[in-house]
């Protein structure tokens, strides 16, 4: 029974993670390689130690698993234990989980430290800007549940009051923001370059998120996912 | 509890029976060592190899 929503959970990974593995072959290593173009001093020492070649064909790879790995946590693990609270229909449930994902792993922590184009040099050095990655997304995961929490607790409001309510508390992630130290950015790449990027960026994780949760929605149309409903009904009785 | 018919807590303890202690210790690794490669290991071939999904995930790097 368990095991079930782990294999859905990882089969929605391994499609989700081959999409976006497609994603980082056509959109995100050509265009990391073009920005490239314009480093003049690049973070790292010397040349990379891998050829170009590689990094395209590990970076894909690693685009396939980074999809399995959500695929994995989050519907496989997090969605059988949040299922009985999380709202709506099969298909907003599954939604609710990946907005909560995409939150907590990269929503939150970009509020602080946006997407950056390779070549741009950041103040802030890279210990300090890990921990404020890591912080960001225990924040992400704390807002969500807090969303959850503010949208069981007002069960009797109307649902509009509801929703907005229940969103509040991402207003929270402000506080952050506000306290990160300063993080001078400059490299050689221009303005809107960067704007495109980053919104490249945002766009492969939403599709990502969208892509799990679209999935693992269908997968649980499955006949599968009846007996399970029916397995936990029986051992109510 | 009527109507309470499926609950986190019910949930946590159905996982409980019917993992055994070592399935969830291989699960919990193997996420573990998914998220630190992708994320942390920073042996040059592995970092350089990795530069530009984690560019492409919006992953603070360098």
């Amino acid at each position: 029974m368990t095991t079930g929503y782990l294999e859905r959970g990882a089969l929605a990974g391994v499609v989700g993670g081959l999409a976006y593995g497609l994603f980082v072959a056509l959109v995100a290593n050509p265009f990391v390689a073009g920005l490239e173009t314009f480093e003049s001093g690049h973070g790292h020492a010397g040349e990379p130690a891998v050829s170009s070649l590689t990094t395209s064909l590990v970076s894909i790879g690693g685009g396939v698993l980074w999809g399995l790995l959500f695929g994995i946590v989050a519907f496989g693990i997090a969605y059988y234990f949040l299922e009985p609270v999380l709202p709506g229909d099969p298909v907003t449930r599954r939604l609710v989980l990946a907005g909560a994902g995409f939150l907590t792993v990269s929503g939150a922590p970009w509020l602080v430290l946006p997407p950056q184009p390779p070549g741009v040099e950041q103040s802030l050095a890279s210990g300090a800007r890990t921990a404020w990655y890591g912080g960001m997304m225990v924040a992400g995961a704390g807002v969500s549940v807090l969303a959850g929490v503010v949208y069981r607790r007002l069960a009797a409001r109307r649902p509009a009051v509801r929703t907005a309510a229940s969103l509040a508390p991402l207003c929270l992630l402000a506080l952050p923001v506000v306290l990160t130290p300063a993080n001078a950015v400059h490299g050689g790449v221009p303005a809107g370059l960067v704007v495109a990027f980053r919104w490249t960026v945002v766009f492969g994780q939403v599709v990502l998120w969208a892509t799990l949760a679209g999935v693992h929605a269908w997968l649980a149309d499955s006949t599968v996912q009846s007996a399970e409903a029916a397995d936990f009904a029986v051992l109510n009785d | 509890m009527p109507g309470d018919t499926d609950t986190v807590r019910r949930r946590i303890d159905r996982a409980r029976t019917t993992l055994t202690p070592a399935q969830m210790a291989v699960g919990l690794g193997l996420i573990a060592a998914l998220g630190f490669t992708l994320l942390f290991v920073q042996d040059p071939l592995v970092h350089d190899g990795l530069h530009n999904i984690r560019h492409g995930a919006g992953v603070t790097c360098h």
